[in-house]
């Protein structure tokens, strides 16, 4: 048994995993108030990336950097997290509000409209070039060094990073859902729309808060991402955005825990179909893996199965 | 059904007049922009401008713009660039190709890009009478067969690339009989062409080579490079994005592996691809690095900032290429695309910057071509082969 | 959320949908309008799409240009998938996102029918019909995890067959049956199937490239099965599927047969995308796996097609793809794009602006503005006005002297790109008299980063536009061009 292969691809998944999960905490997060798809949402992701790429350029370029490590990544995560709320925040307000009670479908062509907007806008600013973190040439390359985990297999501090930045983000968002009267006000929301402006819940409120916290995740994920993995360009929302809304779905819809097995699920298929099966139908297997499980559990992993009353 | 009928009406209203301008205004302007030497020539350009290609295509796109611009500030005879957006896939790419095929003053074309883009075109521009050139496909069958005196490129192609760099592997990096090579390819007609013929011709040696693939969205290769074992010599990375093999390259060395990375000529990128001890094959010394060359790099990053892939420069000579054959044409004062298809293959360029002489052979492709190896020292690229 | 009733996008508690729809015919135009509509309003639907079908064939007889004929072969395509998609999504109220795999598979499997890739040429006559069914059979394998999964989660289940579909596709040049070493050739790979044969029947083929001749048949094709679909819709099962939309407890405890009828929707669908793809694949010669997956756009564009016409409406098939096709190829070309720009300005400030006195004047303070700007500039920082228009004629010498046109545009463009979008959507939250004046300089920034920055990247200005396109409309008119708004019941 190869145990070194198998720490490797698990370190591997989980990192991944992570990026997948905070992204898709924002689709579930977004999905279980408005019942919207926000195909928008992985170019939120898209822009944290590239906010934090100025911020490196700023601060004098990956390899002449001016300031501390630790305190550029406390500052881009800072800076994208508003970035993204703010951006996500505008997206409601002006694509979205207006179709809070049109049909389903409608709210779905908006979001391909401003997913649209959003990329082509990036490329015509920004330009269509891979633009890269390389946190390898850093001061302190992190993405270089990192710890030896049995089996000889190694964790590099950016994935460490990731990992804990992951965790870290997960668990505030569970106190504030779950301790808070917004939070408590989300939950309300999120069951029942009606009732719970009939309560009182001023459910605008609310929903701007929904979309500034999923917009902040998803930033933070696009630094994470550029930390650990590199690349910034303009279409990269668009893959991820895909990745992270299957994973919502599969871990159960409108559950935050859910979207986050969902993601790790999801990282972890990958790798290990990789490493097992095969890499060229690699994405085959995942979805066959996640058609089975949807087959088998038909509401998602964690997903409740939804009672509608009559 | 108030509201319904003057949306309606506005909505009918507008595609009608759209569908009428379109169909109106092609003809007339074929009939007004008839190619003349003394009005200005068109110049067709088919590349994936955005679209998860996007960063190739904008490149070849502003390579050709520059050559153009700079042109026509100095010469009489004016040249102007139709730009089409292909997004890399075969069925926009022929549509588009109709368009420039309808459009007549349009007297040869650069482009498309992939090589499965050409074999959509290449009746589309057989029928119209076009000379068609890509700087980026280079699978090797698109060429000596039935699209000869149409297509060429200035690249050379895989049979010449694939060898190459077998050879190179097997002589000189301690590739032998019994080693392993990782050939990983992305899933693009660019990458899987040239990585099977690497592939076999290592095997042919009795290399045994692990062939993988991975899509070319994809970010992350430590799963992948988990399987690269010890006694796995070289991974070869046809890729056609230089970040990607910069980023497989950084992340082998995270993970401890003595595997030396290889990269094609579409990894040739000297901002991008910096990892010390990696090789790569390009058929040109590199661009930004030619004495002479400095100042038009210059110029051109001024045009246009930001940085530049190895698809891009090809795309200069090209235009360079087809610009020398429509003055050539014009020396009788009339210009036909028969005429610029018969100049553009006879073109032949003492110095380009590429670093060398530009001529075609009669099949299209690029004669004398050569592919030269560097090696990453201390992040700069050194010629060793 | 209010429940208001002068506010309009509040839900009408506890008004039904025939009382909505009947006090909407009550209200008429005064006048001509309200008599030519009440008119239009009797003409019987299938009218109207004969009247399409009659100037759809006179296309090929107006214009010989290769392009506008190639352009109408893709928009009836893109009908006939639009068509398709409706009786799943539009009908049956099913979201299914790996509609284009069914697609992808007919064309794959026409040919490797009718190819060289396995040596088989068969006759036109048994290969379509063959691939029809075989596509219909697979729309309704798809279909049979729609039992236990509903919504959303059958939505990612056919979003998942559909990325299988492509990923299979795209690497299936070397397959080994079960780990023996020999190695098929199934689908071409990134390669593709080239070299498909045309349709040919009885001994007559059309000739490679001869787009006319496919243009007909998609359209022979689109007008057959767009009849067959308007009888459906107002035989049983079209009022079936109707009401499994509307509410599937309701439908099945009516007695519908909720799943057999959901198998069907899906397969119909799949069926008609079915003969889109033979067409399609014989058409283009040539079949590449890359042309169907996600990223290629062609589902988001078929949606886009189907939801901005109406889903549920057949009018609304037609209308939606030839909206979203023409513009799309229309805003390839700048200069064709220019125009568009400055109509579509033209016509919101017309259709916003009553009365008209203040439309005139904010034109005029438009221009007042523009020409202040220029002069300005032109005094103060010469370079600021040396560039070129990039549109000729009268329309560009005009522009010349009134948008500042930096000689190095680029930096100062993003800027004011950045600038533009930020001030429009200011604008949307403004009113009265501070709206009004709050125009101006927005129009004017709105002309020059047109004219420095947009017109100059035709290809990534035309995405712009289109999104843009898609967000306007759909908030203006959230149930499509020619759909029903429907009500919802609190």
């Amino acid at each position: 048994m190869n145990w070194n292969l198998f720490v490797t691809e698990l370190v591997s998944g989980i990192t991944h995993g992570s990026v997948y999960a905070l992204i898709a905490l924002g689709y579930s997060m977004v999905y279980g108030i408005l019942k919207l798809l926000n195909f928008a949402h992985g170019d939120i992701y898209m822009v944290g990336s590239f906010i934090g790429f100025g911020l490196i350029t700023v601060s004098g370029g990956a390899t002449n950097l001016g300031i501390p490590v630790w305190l550029l990544i406390f500052l881009m995560l800072f800076c994208a997290m508003l970035g993204g709320g703010l951006l996500g925040v505008m997206i409601e307000r002006f694509a979205y509000r207006r179709l809070r009670n049109a049909p389903r479908i409608a709210p779905l062509i908006t979001a391909l409209g401003v997913s649209f907007f959003l990329e082509n806008a990036a490329q015509l600013v920004l330009g269509a070039q891979y633009q890269s973190y390389n946190s390898f040439s850093w001061k302190n390359p992190i993405a270089l060094h990192g710890f030896t985990l049995p089996a000889q297999a190694r964790i590099s501090y950016a994935g460490v990073i990731v990992i804990v930045g992951t965790v870290v983000l997960v668990v505030g968002l569970t106190l504030f859902v779950q301790r808070t009267q917004l939070g408590k006000a989300m939950r309300a929301t999120s069951f029942d729309r009606e009732a719970a402006s009939m309560m009182g819940i001023d459910v605008d409120h609310v929903i701007v808060a929904t979309f500034f916290i999923g917009s902040a995740l998803a930033g933070a994920a696009g630094v994470f991402n550029g930390i650990a993995y590199q690349q910034v360009w303009p279409y990269m929302g668009f893959t991820a955005g895909l990745y992270a809304f299957i994973a919502a779905v599969v871990g159960g819809i409108g559950s935050l825990p859910g979207a986050v097995l969902g993601g790790l699920t999801i990282g972890l298929a990958q790798s290990f179909s990789i490493g097992y099966i095969s890499s060229t139908f690699s994405d085959a297997v995942v979805f066959g893996i996640l058609i089975a499980v949807m087959i088998v559990r038909p509401s998602g992993l964690l997903g409740r199965a939804a009672v509608s009353k009559v | 059904m108030v509201r319904k009928f003057g949306l309606i009406a506005i909505a009918a209203t507008t595609v009608v007049l759209a569908i009428v301008s379109a169909a109106a205004a092609r003809p007339t302007a074929q009939a007004a922009a008839t190619a003349s030497c003394s009005k200005g020539v068109s110049i067709g350009m088919q590349a994936p401008i955005t679209g998860p290609a996007g960063s190739i295509g904008s490149d070849q796109l502003h390579w050709a713009l520059f050559y153009v611009t700079r042109w026509n500030k100095t010469h009489k005879l004016k040249l102007h660039l139709v730009q089409e957006d292909t997004q890399l896939d075969p069925s926009k790419a022929s549509t588009t190709a109709q368009a420039l095929a309808s459009n007549a003053s349009v007297m040869g074309v650069i482009g498309p890009a992939g090589s499965d883009e050409v074999q959509a075109v290449a009746p589309i521009f057989r029928k119209a009478g076009l000379a068609f050139a890509s700087g980026s496909a280079t699978r090797v069958s698109l060429t000596g067969g039935a699209w000869k005196g149409y297509f060429f490129r200035d690249v050379p192609n895989d049979g010449v690339q694939g060898p190459t760099d077998a050879n190179y592997m097997f002589s000189n990096l301690g590739v032998t009989s019994g080693s392993s090579v990782m050939v990983v390819d992305d899933q693009e007609s660019y990458s899987t062409g040239l990585a099977d013929i690497v592939g076999q011709a290592l095997s042919g040696k009795g290399v045994k080579v692990d062939r993988e693939s991975v899509s070319q969205k994809a970010t992350d290769f430590s799963s992948l490079i988990a399987k690269v074992t010890s006694s796995t010599k070289v991974v070869f990375l046809p890729f056609q994005v230089a970040s990607e093999a910069q980023l497989f390259a950084q992340q082998l060395q995270a993970q401890g592996k003595t595997a030396i990375a290889f990269g094609s000529d579409g990894t040739f990128d000297s901002s991008k691809f910096t990892v010390n001890g990696s090789y790569i094959s390009f058929f040109a010394p590199d661009v930004t690095t030619i004495p002479v060359d400095a100042s038009i790099v210059n110029a051109f990053h001024k045009q246009f900032p930001g940085a530049t892939s190895p698809f891009g420069a090809p795309n200069y000579v090209l235009a360079q290429m087809y610009a020398t054959a429509i003055t050539k044409a014009c020396k009788d004062g009339k210009i036909s695309r028969a005429e610029v298809r018969k100049d553009v293959l006879k073109v032949s360029l003492k110095s380009t910057i590429l670093g060398g002489p530009m001529r075609l052979t009669a099949n299209g492709d690029v004669a004398g071509a050569k592919f030269h190896i560097f090696k990453i020292e201390n992040g700069k690229y050194v010629t060793v082969a | 959320m209010s429940t208001d009733p002068t506010d309009p996008n509040a839900p009408r508690v506890g008004v039904d949908e025939w009382v909505a729809s009947h006090e909407q015919r009550r209200v008429e135009r005064p006048g001509l309008l309200g008599v030519a509509e009440r008119i239009l309003a009797q003409v019987p639907s299938p009218a109207f799409y004969l009247g399409f079908a009659v100037a759809a064939a006179l296309l090929p007889v107006v214009t010989s240009n290769g392009y506008v004929i190639d352009v109408g072969l893709n928009t009836l395509l893109y009908m006939l998938l639009a068509l398709g998609l409706n009786i799943t999504v539009g009908y049956a109220g099913l979201l299914d996102l790996g509609y284009v795999a069914f697609y992808g598979f007919a064309a794959y499997g026409y040919a490797m029918l009718a190819s060289p890739q396995f040596g088989l040429h068969w006759d036109t006559l048994a290969v379509i019909p063959l691939v029809v069914i075989a596509t219909a059979l697979l729309g309704f394998l798809v279909a049979l995890p729609s039992r236990r999964l509903v919504g959303d989660y059958l939505a990612i289940v056919t979003l998942f067959f559909g990325e299988l579909f492509a990923t299979v596709y795209q690497n299936g040049e070397s397959m080994t049956v079960f780990g023996f070493s020999r190695k098929y050739d199934v689908t071409g790979g990134p390669n593709g199937i080239p070299n498909i044969d045309q349709f040919h029947v009885f001994g007559a083929r059309i000739g490679a490239l001869n787009y006319t001749a496919y243009y007909y048949v998609a359209l022979i094709f689109f007008m057959v099965l767009l009849f067959a679909m308007y009888l459906v819709d107002r035989s049983r099962t079209g009022r079936a599927w109707r009401s499994l939309r509307e509410d599937p407890l309701a439908a099945e405890l009516m007695g519908m047969p909720v799943n057999r009828l959901k198998l069907i929707a899906f397969a119909c669908g799949a069926g008609i995308a079915g003969i889109a793809g033979t067409i399609f694949a014989a058409a283009n010669t040539a079949v590449f796996a890359s042309e169907f997956d996600f990223t290629s756009g062609l589902l988001i564009i078929v949606y886009a097609m189907l939801i901005l016409g109406g889903a549920g409406s057949l009018g609304g098939v037609i209308i939606g793809a030839l909206v979203v096709n023409v513009s799309l190829e229309v805003l390839r070309d700048p200069g064709h794009a220019t125009w568009v720009f400055y109509t579509l300005i033209c016509a919101t400030l017309v259709a916003r602006m009553r009365p008209w006195r203040w439309l005139g004047a904010i034109i005029a303070g438009t221009a007042a503005f523009g020409f202040a700007v220029h002069a300005i500039i032109s005094a103060a920082w010469p370079r600021g006005v040396h560039g070129q228009a990039a549109v000729g004629g009268l329309l560009g010498s005009g522009l010349q002297h009134w948008v500042a046109l930096p000689s190095n545009p680029t930096m100062i463009g993003n800027v004011a790109f950045i600038c533009l979008v930020l001030a429009v959507l200011v604008l949307t939250l403004l009113h009265g008299w501070m709206q009004k004046l709050a125009m101006i300089p927005t129009l004017y920034l709105a002309a020059f980063v047109w004219e420095n920055r947009l017109v100059v990247e035709p290809s990534i200005t035309r995405l712009i536009l289109v999104g843009v396109i898609l967000i306007v409309l759909m908030n203006a008119r959230p149930q499509g061009l020619l759909g029903t708004s429907r009500v919802e019941i609190v």
